[in-house]
């Protein structure tokens, strides 16, 4: 596979994954998942309303993709790990997202926690993808711990805003050791285009596809922009200076005596 | 003999020997993604169908839903 996105030994083509909430529908979501060409996608995991017959989303998930169960709704590490152990024993993938997010204003994960629950996590044979703040030394202490991945956020979950930390994402993808995902807070494709072209190697995407108007042509989208970065990073970009260079020639204009 | 266990909190009968995959069924939850938690410790899938549920297992039944 070219240029392949490799998690802990498995490789991937696509480096774009992408979530399956807030979807008018689950067709909708079968939909925009096909056009996104994701290999990884999230699901949460919840206890079964008995009054209500929900759909059942699994039904509606691609039968070739990595199914990623989150820790969604847990604030402590105890939590997580429970969560993540009870998707494992049910069949769910031996695969977690990890997130601990105690804060419902702005979902911001807790550091301390995460760390915490990720060191038991791979203890007992789980691949962990943490998500995080930005913070290049909890970063290290992520690899350090064994994760697979570490996916800091963009901006707060579904706000859209693109990469509002920047500078700290690029200090990441200089020392990472493991693969780095942008994961929350993309609302363009310009977002994905350019977390990849800094050099991060997948991104994760939610919000911004299934609250387009067009689900489906927003994912094809992103994916298209995926790759462009991708490239973009690949071929090199040139450095940014702060005076001008002629692209044509400075001598022989027609005017010239 | 009717037997009571616990469900998501909720007081369930069931029969005395019942299987938890009987109780699944029952629930209208497919096996294949139902995720269950038997008295605080997961249950592995494979074992759903020799479980045989005892009065007063609190269990918590779960399963996979849209999420990012």
């Amino acid at each position: 596979m070219r240029d392949a996105f490799v998690v802990a030994g498995r490789a991937f083509g696509s480096r774009l994954l992408t979530g399956t909430g807030k979807y008018d529908s689950f067709e909708a979501m079968r939909d925009a998942l096909a056009a996104s060409g994701s290999e990884i996608v999230t699901v949460a995991v919840r206890r079964i309303d008995l009054d209500s017959s929900d759909g059942d989303i699994t039904a509606f998930l691609p039968e070739n993709v990595l199914l990623l169960p989150n820790t969604s709704g847990c604030e402590t590490a105890e939590e997580a790990v429970r969560t993540a152990r009870l998707a494992r024993a049910g069949g769910l993938p031996d695969w977690v997202k990890l997130e601990v997010i105690p804060d419902p204003r702005y979902l911001l994960p807790d550091p301390v926690e995460t760390l915490r629950a990720a060191a038991t996590l791979v203890e007992e044979g789980f691949t962990v993808l943490p998500y995080v703040l930005p913070d290049p030394v909890l970063q290290k202490k992520l690899e350090e711990v064994g994760c697979a991945t570490v996916m800091p956020l963009a901006a707060p979950i579904g706000s859209g805003r693109g990469l509002k930390l920047r500078d700290s994402i690029r200090i990441m993808v200089e020392q990472a050791e493991v693969p780095l995902v942008v994961d929350a807070g993309l609302g363009a494709p310009s977002h994905a285009a350019e977390a990849m072209e800094l050099g991060a190697d997948a991104v994760l995407v939610n919000t911004a596809i299934a609250r387009a108007d067009d689900p489906v042509a927003m994912a094809r989208a992103f994916r298209l922009a995926v790759e462009a970065g991708r490239e973009a990073f690949a071929a090199g970009l040139i450095p940014e200076q702060d005076s001008a260079e002629a692209s044509s020639p400075l001598t022989g204009a027609i005017h010239e005596s | 003999m009717t037997v009571h266990v616990v469900v998501n909190g909720r007081d369930q009968a069931v029969e005395s020997g019942e299987t938890l995959a009987a109780l699944l069924e029952r629930l209208g939850v497919g096996p294949r993604y139902a995720l269950v938690e038997r008295n605080g410790e997961p249950v592995e899938r494979r074992r759903y169908e020799e479980v045989r549920l005892e009065d007063g297992d609190r269990l918590v039944v779960a399963r996979p839903v849209a999420g990012g």
